[in-house]
């Protein structure tokens, strides 16, 4: 049976290659994501545990920033000097590094990277643990002389000699590059600026006496913990944190981490999505392939072959085509971690190849995946192999699975798209948004998983309009095309579904996200009263002095501040809740239009008040006047009273929740040292807007990383974050079409094999190559434009939904984007012409006596 | 008159004939190992007559008809329909030729399964974008009694109806030329009795004409004429065949088939993988 077994294996290996393909494809996403991940991780890991010192003191941060507050903690620079008087310190020192400035060359051109990795600016303290050496040009002296790294160097053409302005916190300073300093380690792709440490303490941080952090070494004999305890005795618990090198490297990698697990997250997504498209592939080939040997395998069972041993033939093939395909995938794995690290280095990550690393995990993985998914999607097929009757040797069966009643495969999706469909309207109904999303879940995989199951009862009457208009339109070869697509439901549903599943979610995401910016649309307009917003376009945080700039800036009238800082306040209901809260400039009211349930902005503003949502107000039995306790960062209290309740549209964003502010000057006395987030500016009276505007961008040149906007550009910059997500998704799509591409390729071939005879006599009895040509591409059109009309009704439905969970966080629009569905539909058509090009060919080229004499 | 002609002449073929080859020949392969399955055939098939092709398998009386019918290529000679000749044709022309001037019926699988009986039917013509004649098509429905039939699948249809209306299609378009190719040879034998009067009453009644390939002596005493094939020439014709006729004729292929080898050094004409031609030479050429 084994012998049969590979016999039948290789003689099918042509039709195989598709199949293979999908798993390979999938394969390679899993395990290349693994071998990206885990070569980053160990690249980083070695370069954090080599350059964190024994131990590290910081100030404590107790409330995490979810919206950048553009403060950098400090602590005296003297506490250096008596943590080096602790017991079993052998030497300690200050670092004096801020992280969120910009620095430009003499054309007022940023010398950061574009990728959105930061600028750091440090002092120059050289140590057997600092990731760089002095390469050229000699270390930095005085407040006008700093090294910069090597890279940036290079990428923006800087020379020993040349002057860069350093835009820091404090005020902008100018320096000359004395030197340049080489990374010994990989260079997670900032761009680093040292600075003699006076020089670093006073520009970037705005005191001689400050400092970010304390480093320390441990004498000989001392363990770090040692150290950590020792020198935490010292100094007591409550206002520093003091982290391990250990600790420290693990701290380094969780920052970068987020970043890390974006990639990674992203290459999984992939995987999956070929994984799930796959697994029709392997489904419908597998399908098709019994069905051709229908009178073999009853054959084999005429011959006393029993069922087991059939089903047992046909998996083991799988397993065969799993492990071929899985042993590929994993070698295109490595070739696409290759790929993605070279793509990382483009960005300005320098990681080398060689160290590249293959865990154990990733080959186990690859296998795990390649031959469980090919076993489990040959699971049906290979039951149904078995339950062919030997019969079947003997009857003329041209396809088996053609006429077996699609009863129960209507039941089954019936039900399950009426869970899928309960959940969906449950989720419209929810008021809470958790129980929406949740349902929202639940709905979108339900009817997913119905449409895919019961995809072959909606062929015929789908397929019926969709090609109603060939006969009329192409005559007797649409007529047979239409009808070609219509004679297995199952394989054209089956062939279908791999489509379908990408362009539902891409209908899905397009429908949500058109929804998302017209709300963000329809609230700038509702409440944005500025002439112009002064903003970073990553929404970071910017220096005082811009806001002076812009303040001196002719035709200037009235600019109003908007600050950010992390909180976390008690409620009534006892529950303490951290979010960002935002401080204001006391005009507020001239450049937004904010709609109050209770009070005013000038309640809400005033010293020692606050305003917030009205609906986080009463889910928390917060009143007008309810006293709030509010912890700010660096452990700074104070007690607050509610002056003022809104009812806005959208007032919780991300990690904004609650919609509390208050006045600038509260901000300031509590959360003292942030920067700017946004400057709302309105034309002086006699200035026209674009005057102003031309005037603003001549101020705002020396300061690249702001810009100036007004009502239709802000909203610009939002659509273009909106925009983010959607290539993902349409990345996640081109990659399902890929394979759904496949599918429908495989499908033909095997049908133009399957029906040669039938080929042969059209082409006997006169029908031209070119007709049969369009025969075969007419089909591949209607099934593709069928798995997109198909997946686009269900992404239209998710998308609603998704709508209306939105709804609940203020985004109350709702926007269809026909005009992408359209071209889905009509990239559908396309999609189709192209996956029939070579099975249309193959049968063109068939020799006619030979097609009519194919057994 | 339908004959294998003794003299070939290079000439157009006259009036009264709808298909004729000259020095037709068709070798597979080449070299050592060519195989000649038609060897220098001349052929008139007359118009308005009903001739049958006899021969043993391996003949070439399959071949004969697929290079008549602009099926296959030839490897040398001259094959004409009315006043064209196919030779040297185009496979978009001989596509056309196939559409429009000659109907075809097969052993098995005449009908494409999505479509229906009428559908198939008018096939050749939907294909070329033609209107069939109605009278006409009505006529050939009523004659094959396929009315009750045309919107039935061939899968609707017994084996004998599927055969019905791939004659109905061969005849819709009112071709100069039928080829049938074993029609019968996948019927009961009431089945294809039934098919045979079809195609006698096609030539009788609708001034068709028909050209057969069978190796059933039954069908073969349907036709006018019958033609005998061995090793890939015309050995031999019978008019107003009968079926013992026919039958005593094929009986004598096994005789100088199990005679032959040594001195003609030919082999069975089934043995296609020895050098042919032998045998038939040495028979002689058939006369009017």
């Amino acid at each position: 049976m084994l012998k049969a077994t590979l016999r039948s294996f290789l003689a099918h290996k042509g039709r195989l290659v598709l199949s293979a393909l999908a798993v390979v494809l999938s394969v390679a996403f899993v395990s290349g994501s693994l071998i990206f991940s885990d070569t980053l991780s160990r690249t980083f890991d070695r370069l954090f545990a080599s350059s964190a010192p024994d131990l590290t003191v910081s100030p404590k941060e107790d409330l995490k920033e979810a919206v950048p507050s553009g403060t950098t903690a400090t602590l005296p620079a003297a506490l250096a000097d008596r943590v080096a008087r602790v017991d079993g310190v052998g030497a300690a020192r200050f670092d004096a590094e801020a992280d969120g400035i910009t620095v430009v060359d003499s054309r007022n051109k940023s010398v950061g990277s574009t990728t959105g990795a930061p600028t750091i600016g440090t002092d120059w303290n050289p140590t057997s643990r600092s990731p760089v050496k002095l390469t050229s040009g000699h270390a930095p002296h005085g407040a006008d002389e700093a090294l910069v790294d090597s890279e940036t160097a290079d990428r923006k053409n800087l020379r020993i000699g040349d002057s860069l302005t350093v835009i820091a916190a404090p005020g902008s300073f100018t320096v000359r590059i004395v030197g340049i300093v080489t990374f010994t380690t990989t260079n997670p792709g900032a761009s680093l600026v040292y600075l003699d440490p006076p020089t670093a303490q006073t520009k970037l941080l705005g005191s001689a006496s400050a400092a970010t952090s304390i480093s320390v070494d441990a004498a000989d004999g001392v363990s770090n913990d040692q150290l950590k305890q020792r020198v935490a005795a010292a100094l007591g618990t409550g206002t520093y944190e003091y982290r391990t090198a250990a600790e420290q490297a693990k701290s380094d990698i969780d920052q970068l981490g987020g970043f890390l697990d974006v990639i990674k997250y992203v290459m999984l997504g992939f995987a999956g999505i070929a994984v799930l498209v796959g697994v029709f592939l392997i489904v419908n080939t597998f399908s098709m392939l019994i069905a051709q040997r229908t009178r073999e395998l009853g054959l084999l069972r005429a011959l006393g072959a029993d069922r087991r041993q059939v089903r047992r033939s046909v998996l083991t093939e799988a397993t065969l085509l799993g492990l071929v395909a899985s042993t590929v995938g994993l070698g295109a794995g490595i070739g696409l971690a290759v790929g993605l690290i070279a793509l990382m280095n483009a960005f300005g990550m320098n990681i080398d190849t060689g160290e590249m690393v293959v865990g154990w995990g990733t080959p186990v993985a690859a296998y795990v995946v390649g031959v469980g998914v090919t076993f489990v999607a040959a699971y049906l097929p290979a039951r149904r192999a078995a339950g062919v009757s030997p019969m079947a040797a003997l009857a003329d069966a041209e396809i088996a699975g053609i006429g077996r009643p699609l009863k129960v495969r209507g039941i089954v999706g019936g039900l399950v798209g009426a869970a899928g469909a309960a959940a969906l309207v449950g989720c419209v109904l929810a008021s809470r948004t958790a129980t929406a999303a949740s349902l929202l879940g639940l709905g979108v995989v339900l009817t997913l998983l119905a449409t895919v199951i019961a995809g072959p009862l909606l062929v015929r009457p789908v397929i019926r309009v969709l090609g109603g208009a060939f006969p009329a339109l192409f005559g007797p070869v649409g007529r047979m095309s239409q009808r070609n697509a219509l004679r297995n439901p199952r394989r054209t549903g089956a062939t279908a579904a791999a489509l379908m599943v990408g362009l539902a979610l891409v209908g899905g995401m397009s429908v949500a996200s058109a929804s998302m910016s017209k709300s963000f649309d329809d609230q700038i307009d509702k409440t944005l009263g500025a002439d112009f917003v002064v903003q970073n376009g990553n929404f970071l945080p910017f220096p005082q002095e811009v806001t002076d700039a812009v303040r001196r800036t002719e035709g200037a009238g009235l600019v109003v501040r908007s600050r950010f800082a992390p909180v976390a306040v008690t409620l009534p209901d006892g529950k303490r809740v951290e979010t960002t809260a935002a401080g204001y400039d006391p005009q507020l009211d001239e450049v937004a239009h904010i709609t109050y349930a209770r009070g005013d902005t000038a309640a809400a503003l005033a010293p020692g008040h606050l305003a917030m949502d009205l609906d986080f107000a009463r889910d928390h039995d917060v009143k007008v006047g309810s006293g709030i306790p509010v912890e700010f960062q660096g452990g700074r209290r104070t007690e607050l009273t509610v002056g003022a309740l809104t009812d806005q549209d959208s007032a919780d964003g991300f990690g904004t929740q609650g919609g509390i502010y208050f006045g600038l000057g509260t901000l300031e006395r509590f959360a003292p040292g942030g920067q700017e987030s946004a400057l709302y500016v309105n034309a002086a009276s006699g200035t026209s807007a674009d005057r102003l505007r031309t005037a603003l961008e001549r101020t705002l040149d020396r300061y690249p990383q702001v810009q100036v906007r007004d009502l239709a550009d802000y909203k610009d910059l939002v659509h273009d974050q909106i925009a983010v997500l959607l290539y993902l998704v349409y990345a996640l799509l081109g990659l399902a079409i890929v394979i759904a591409v496949l599918g429908v390729v495989n499908t033909l071939a095997l049908s133009v094999v399957e029906r040669t005879r039938e080929i042969g006599l059209l082409r006997a009895i006169g029908l031209a190559r070119r007709q049969l040509r369009r025969m075969i591409r007419l089909e591949s059109v209607v099934i593709a434009v069928f798995g997109a009309v198909l997946g686009l009704a269900l992404g239209l439905v998710w998308g609603v939904c998704t709508q209306q969970v939105l709804a609940l966080q203020g985004m109350n629009a709702l926007a269809i984007p026909w005009g992408t569905l359209v071209a889905v539909v009509v990239g559908s058509a396309v999609v189709g012409v192209v996956a029939a090009l070579l099975p249309a060919l193959r049968a063109s080229r068939m020799n006619v006596l030979a097609a009519i004499a194919h057994e | 008159m339908a004959t294998a002609a003794e003299d070939a002449p290079e000439t157009a073929p006259t009036d009264g004939i709808a298909a004729r080859a000259r020095g037709l020949t068709k070798a597979y392969g080449g070299g050592e190992t060519a195989v000649v399955a038609l060897d220098a055939v001349d052929v008139d098939i007359a118009r308005g007559r009903f001739t049958a092709v006899m021969g043993p398998s391996g003949s070439g009386k399959s071949t004969l008809m697929h290079c008549l019918a602009g099926l296959d290529t030839v490897s040398g000679g001259q094959v004409w329909l009315g006043d064209t000749e196919i030779t040297g044709l185009k496979e978009r022309e001989l596509t056309r030729l196939r559409r429009d001037r000659i109907g075809f019926m097969f052993q098995s699988f005449n009908l494409i399964p999505t479509l229906n009986a009428a559908e198939n039917i008018t096939l050749p013509m939907d294909i070329a974008g033609k209107k069939p004649d109605e009278k006409w098509l009505d006529q050939v429905i009523d004659t094959l009694g396929l009315r009750d039939r045309l919107k039935h699948r061939p899968a609707q249809l017994s084996g004998g109806q599927q055969q019905r209306v791939a004659c109905a299609r061969a005849l819709a378009s009112r071709p100069e030329l039928i080829f049938a190719d074993e029609p019968t040879g996948n019927l009961d034998s009431r089945a294809g009795l039934e098919v045979l009067g079809f195609l006698r009453e096609a030539v009788d009644q609708l001034g068709q004409t028909v050209v057969m390939v069978t190796h059933d002596p039954g069908a073969a005493a349907h036709s006018d004429l019958v033609l005998f094939l061995g090793d890939g020439r015309i050995v031999d014709s019978m008019e107003r065949p009968t079926a013992e006729a026919v039958l005593e004729r094929m009986k004598r292929f096994d005789v100088i088939r199990g005679q032959s080898s040594p001195g003609g050094g030919g082999s069975s004409p089934g043995d296609e993988g020895s050098p042919p031609g032998g045998a038939a030479r040495t028979t002689p050429p058939p006369t009017t």
